[in-house]
């Protein structure tokens, strides 16, 4: 397992933060680099390029991963008989600690904050090319998150502020050096204390699901995941309880969650990290014996699209068979690379009293992505929605992708009923807050 | 001596705020030379004013500082000599991160006057009282090793590391095991055939075995991968320690992170070889599928690799993902590397179960846009039908409602996919034959117009208008690509040994046509071959010409069964990725500090290992086709293009596989060919088919010279030493 070093290119493919590279040879960054660049511009356009690229131009061939993120390139480079996977789960991570750290990810925020990336790039991979400290709750502890003081202290004169600011750094130093890996448990700061404690769950429960042209679920999947933030003071040990456990199946576990415990009598018990962290994934399949295996899609489309020549009409039902109100429904499709333009109507035939036309619904074509969108923000149970339209397209048999992409959010739902029984707190006295959120989320494909 | 900045400019202007009273003035101007730095403008000019900015309370000053002594060392590591002071006095700092700190930049630094300092304080660092500091400096021992190895011989600094794998932290023992690993490897790799008595090589004892264990579940998700990655290295004593093992690392498919879940995999895949009880092994493989299906909701490059590991676990474990076809269906936004990768194992999991489902979704495929998908699609139908008897018809179904859409590549490759289940069925699909001949005009690739030519020759008997059809082709010889010169050569032969009434005419002008006027010695050669045995004995030529053929089968696998065994040793890592053993493609890529001027000469060596992997890549496609030899070494069009998906990113070694079946006369020489190709060598093939040659040497006809040039086709050349 070695990650030589890590690369940050901006939209133009010039690199802007790099690793150091100290053990190999100057060149070696760059022909990565150029590699990437190339197999970028060779590709065709909108295509897509192998995420591990191949670099045999040097004594030491090697290859790179490479992840888009906000317009820039991260490239993890790896030589040796490593793993691309953890090159991935590395990039993956490092891009979550940028978030956690400034919010978002793009191009300003990291050069302005070039201080700190390079900082956490010395602290999160080594230079043999080992994964080191990737836990936010450790990082925070060596690495100073930019915080609004530094940057007050930073935008005024520097000379009036030196003082303090020089000890609030030094002090950082000593303090955080008692806390930090002096913690029995690694990925649990030790002494944290909070005047109010708290720990939310957020169930977040994603479909993804294949529907064929005759309006039957091809694939229907549901992967849920239990994001947790915790701010709990000292060294809190949390038991999970669920009224149907058994809803979740294939799970996967935050390290500090005891596997025994599951699988003795499915609770979670485990000593949460501070902050932010997902406590479990998990795959809801629908219980066994049902005659198709899928969990049902929460609305329905009705697509007529008759192709002409140089373009062709269309029409859409979108119907939800939700009993939750849906939003943001966001429906794609891809128009071909020859079309021109596009017109629509919206309107709504739905059951409601109230229904209001084209008042939640818009729709708009993108003409440098050939791509038709259709957005509702707020689809209440059992309403329809319609849009007509045509487009044109510069060739004369059209060529538009045969699937609809259709997103949507349900809040306060989720697929598989999952239901928190109790959370119990042992190891300390006091009395936290506790909170539970359901969410749901889907992509679909829908031929036709 | 470092050169002092002018007294003007930004340089100056830095050098004058690095020197400034004010703290905060002091570090705003060292990040403005960072920036400077990455860049790329030359600072090492302010190489002494920053060093003053060393020693500091400031964490983070101090960080950047080394930051940029990191820089410079390498080029200027005269010039860290002067900081050496500092950093082993930050050594002995009462501040952990700071003391850490220090051996880690120290490591890094990599200049050889200052290793010499590094021994002392890595002595110390090794036995600290905090975790951090020990757990960085076991790696700082790897790097170090890496530098001078008999300073760490000396020092005894192994035998510290092997005492640290029983340290109370389990981080400190993941980072102990990378540690030992690298070394172990460094070692290995210089000096292979001394293992025993080496003391850098990394054994790992059964006493070893059980505080990795131990310290497996309780570190972080890198440290994990480390311990698991030593653990796939341990021989096991016998079948109770491998199930042992295996009951352990099966928790490990439960982590979130997907490299700890395939790290793990590897393990198993491993020291499942020795497990005796079926049970354990089938449970184990039951788990096994959950966790790869959750790798497949990842995003895409993760999903790749994942597939990429998928393809080769199926290939030994066959039933691994049997109930789960589905999850691998390709959806429309899907990047273009996935979706193939999808595609061959979806084709790998047909069954006669699921074989309705998957023939639907390749029929919607193949109305897709991207062209290279629709085409992959089309051959995974042929695939299907040729590996699922029971299916092959409907296969040939979906097949012509393709054809019959006439976009021009979908009937090119329909028509391909077609002659390969001809081979596999004889006889059985002759209906289709007309709506093929219809297209005919349409088709405009070589390969497709081979194999529609073959087809025509094959059934010539029962296609009323053969004649016609391929006097068209005759017509146009010599503007047609070789391949389907040879093509059309066999197939009028076919004919006029079939109908010889006929046809007499026009056996009479493709023979003229190829010996006089075309400029290809192969399809020269062959027609030769054809006349002198027609004019001799018609009788021989019908048992040569229209010798039964035995019917084609696709392998399972995709690499031999050796590589496999490697490869699955491998699994999650590149080589795993490629399909392609380690070695041919990966080299060491840390160099020692003083050995950047030897670049020149190493650029040979990627050459070297360039070559080895087209020879490996050659080899390997001619295993391919050898491995059963009922098939008469002859990777149809599809057999052969299905090495194509395995090897996406080194595509560029791949030298295109997609040889036309010029079966007949390979299938003539089938039992002698199959054996020369058994042995799996380009050299051999191409020696031994040359005296094989001699039999057939008819007169002035003498052996062709035309070496095998092209590793592109290895089966035409072949057929044109005959």
């Amino acid at each position: 397992m070695a990650i030589d070093g890590l690369i940050i290119l901006d939209p133009a493919g010039r690199p802007i933060i790099q690793s150091s590279y100290s053990c190999y040879p100057t060149a070696y960054p760059m022909l990565h680099i150029e590699a990437l660049n190339n197999a970028l511009e060779k590709a065709p356009r909108g295509g897509s390029v192998d995420p591990v690229i191949y670099v045999a131009e040097l004594s030491c061939s090697s290859a790179c991963c490479h992840v888009e993120v906000g317009g820039m390139r991260f490239l993890a480079t790896i030589s040796e008989d490593a793993d691309p996977l953890i090159a991935f789960a590395f990039l993956d991570t490092f891009i979550e600690i940028l978030h956690d750290y400034f919010g978002t990810v793009n191009l300003a925020t990291l050069k302005d904050n070039f201080d700190i990336v390079y900082q956490l790039l010395e602290e999160t991979l080594d230079s043999s090319g080992h994964p080191l400290t990737t836990s936010q709750n450790a990082l925070s502890d060596i690495v100073l998150p930019p915080t609004l003081i530094s940057k007050l202290l930073a935008s005024v004169s520097p000379s009036a502020t030196g003082v303090p600011s020089g000890r609030q750094g030094g002090s950082f130093g000593l303090t955080g050096a008692s806390g930090a890996f002096a913690s029995p448990i690694p990925w649990r700061k030790a002494g944290v204390r909070h005047n109010h404690n708290e720990i939310l769950f957020d169930v977040v429960e994603d479909m993804r699901a294949i529907v064929g042209k005759n309006g039957m679920t091809l694939v229907s999947n549901v992967f849920g995941k239990i994001e947790s933030n915790a701010k709990l003071s000292g060294t809190p040990d949390l038991t999970l309880t669920f009224t149907n456990p058994s809803v979740m199946t294939d799970c996967a576990f935050h390290p500090c969650v005891r596997l025994q415990r599951w699988t003795r009598d499915n609770s979670l018990s485990f000593v949460p990290p501070e902050g932010r962290f997902i406590l479990a994934d998990y795959q809801y399949k629908p219980p066994q014996g049902a005659v198709i295996s899928n969990v049902p899609i929460p609305l329905s489309l009705k697509a007529n699209v008759d192709m002409g020549e140089f373009g062709g009409t269309f029409t859409l039902t979108l119907t939800s068979r939700s009993m939750k109100v849906m939003e943001n429904v966001e429906l794609e499709l891809y128009l071909g690379e020859d079309a021109t333009s596009a017109q629509c109507t919206l309107s709504s035939a739905g059951s409601g009293v109230g229904s209001v036309g084209s008042a939640d619904g818009s729709w708009s074509f993108d003409s440098r992505k050939k791509m038709l969108r259709w957005e509702i923000l707020n689809m209440r149970s059992s309403g329809s929605w319609i849009l007509r339209g045509s487009w044109t397209s510069k060739i004369k048999a059209p060529r538009p992708a045969h699937a609809f992409q259709i997103r949507f959010e349900i809040p306060s739902f989720s697929f598989s009923s999952l239901k928190v029984d109790q959370l119990r707190l042992s190891g300390e006295t006091y009395k936290m807050y506790k909170g539970v959120r359901m969410r749901s989320k889907g992509s679909l494909e829908w031929r036709w | 001596m470092s050169i002092r900045a002018p007294r003007k400019g930004e340089n100056y202007e830095l050098s004058v705020d690095l020197n400034s009273e004010y703290r905060d003035k002091r570090k705003d101007a060292i990040k403005r030379v960072i920036a400077s730095m990455t860049v790329g403008k030359d600072v090492s000019g302010l190489f002494p004013d920053v060093l003053k900015n060393m020693q500091t309370e400031d964490l983070e000053q101090k960080k950047l500082v080394y930051l940029y002594l990191m820089n410079y060392a390498k080029t200027q590591p005269e010039l860290v000599i002067l900081a050496v002071n500092t950093f082993v006095k930050d050594s002995e700092d009462p501040n952990p991160l700071v003391r850490a700190l220090a051996i880690r930049t120290m490591g890094c630094l990599r200049a050889e006057k200052i290793i010499d300092y590094l021994c002392d304080p890595l002595q110390r660092a090794l036995r600290d009282d905090n975790p951090y500091v020990r757990k960085t400096a076991a790696l700082c021992v790897a790097k170090l090793y890496d530098l001078k190895p008999e300073l760490v011989i000396e020092n005894g600094f192994l035998d510290q590391l092997h005492d640290m794998i029983s340290d109370s932290n389990p981080m400190v023992v993941a980072n102990t095991v990378a540690a030992l690993t690298d070394i172990h490897i460094a070692a290995t790799s210089n000096q292979p055939t001394d293992t025993t008595s080496n003391p850098a090589v990394f054994s790992i004892t059964s006493a070893v075995l059980n505080k990795l264990l131990i310290a497996l579940n309780e570190c972080s998700e890198w440290g994990r991968v480390a311990i698991l990655n030593a653990l796939a290295r341990y021989e096991a004593q016998d079948d109770k320690e491998s199930e042992h093992i295996c009951e352990r690392v099966v928790p490990q498919f439960q982590h979130v992170n997907g490299s700890v879940v395939l790290a793990a995999m590897k393990v198993i895949m491993i020291h499942i070889r020795n497990v005796r009880r079926d049970d354990l092994v089938k449970q184990l493989i039951r788990k096994m599928a959950p966790p790869l299906v959750t790798l497949l909701s990842s995003p895409p490059e993760v999903q790749w690799v994942a597939l990429r590991n998928i393809n080769l676990l199926l290939q030994k474990r066959s039933d691994l993902l049997s109930n789960e076809m589905r999850v691998f269906f390709c959806k429309y936004n899907d990047p273009l590397y996935v979706k193939i990768e999808k595609l061959d194992i979806m084709v790998r999991l047909a069954s006669d179960n699921n074989v309705d489902a998957l023939l639907s979704e390749l029929k919607e495929y193949s109305s897709e846009v991207d062209v290279d998908f629709v085409r992959k699609s089309i051959k995974a139908i042929g695939q299907t039908a040729i590996s699922i008897e029971s299916a092959a018809e409907r296969c040939v179904n979906v097949l012509l409602e393709l054809i019959n859409t006439r976009v021009s590549y979908v009937v090119q490759e329909g028509v391909v996919v077609m002659k390969d289940i001809f081979r596999k069925y004889p006889s059985t699909y002759e209906g289709v034959i007309p709506t093929l001949c219809a297209n005919l005009e349409e088709l405009d690739e070589p390969e497709a117009k081979a194999s529609l030519i073959w087809i025509i020759g094959e059934y010539a008997e029962k296609i009323d208008n053969a004649d016609e059809l391929l006097g068209i082709f005759v017509d146009s010889f010599t503007e047609e690509s070789y391949q389907v010169q040879l093509q059309t050569l066999t197939a009028v032969v076919k004919l006029f040994l079939k109908k010889p009434d006929s046809s007499q005419g026009v056996v009479q002008r493709v023979l003229n046509t190829a010996t006089k006027d075309c400029d290809s010695p192969d399809v020269r050669d062959r027609a030769y071959i054809y006349w002198r045995l027609l004019s001799t004995d018609p009788g021989a030529a019908k048992a040569v010409v229209l010798a039964h053929r035995p019917p084609i089968s696709i392998p399972r696998t995709t690499v031999s069964p050796a590589l496999l065994e490697e490869l699955l040793g491998e699994i999650s890592s590149l080589a795993s990725v490629y399909h392609k053993p380690a070695q041919t493609f990966v080299g060491h890529g840390r160099v020692g500090a003083d050995s950047v001027q030897r670049q020149g000469s190493e650029i040979s060596d990627a050459q070297k290992a360039l070559q080895t992997v087209v020879a490996g890549q050659q080899a390997e496609n001619l295993l391919d086709f050898g491995e059963d030899p009922a098939q008469d070494g002859q990777p149809s069009g599809l057999a052969a293009t299905q090495i194509l998906p395995s090897t996406p990113a080194a595509a560029n070694f791949l030298s295109g596989t997609s040889a036309n079946p010029l079966d007949d006369l390979v299938s003539i020489f089938g039992s002698m060919g199959t054996e020369v190709v058994g042995a799996g060598s380009a050299a051999a093939l191409s020696q031994t088919s040359m005296s094989v040659s001699s039999p057939f040497d008819f007169g002035g006809l003498s052996a062709p010279s035309s070496q095998p040039t092209q590793n592109a086709q290895p089966q035409e050349d072949l057929l044109g030493l005959f």
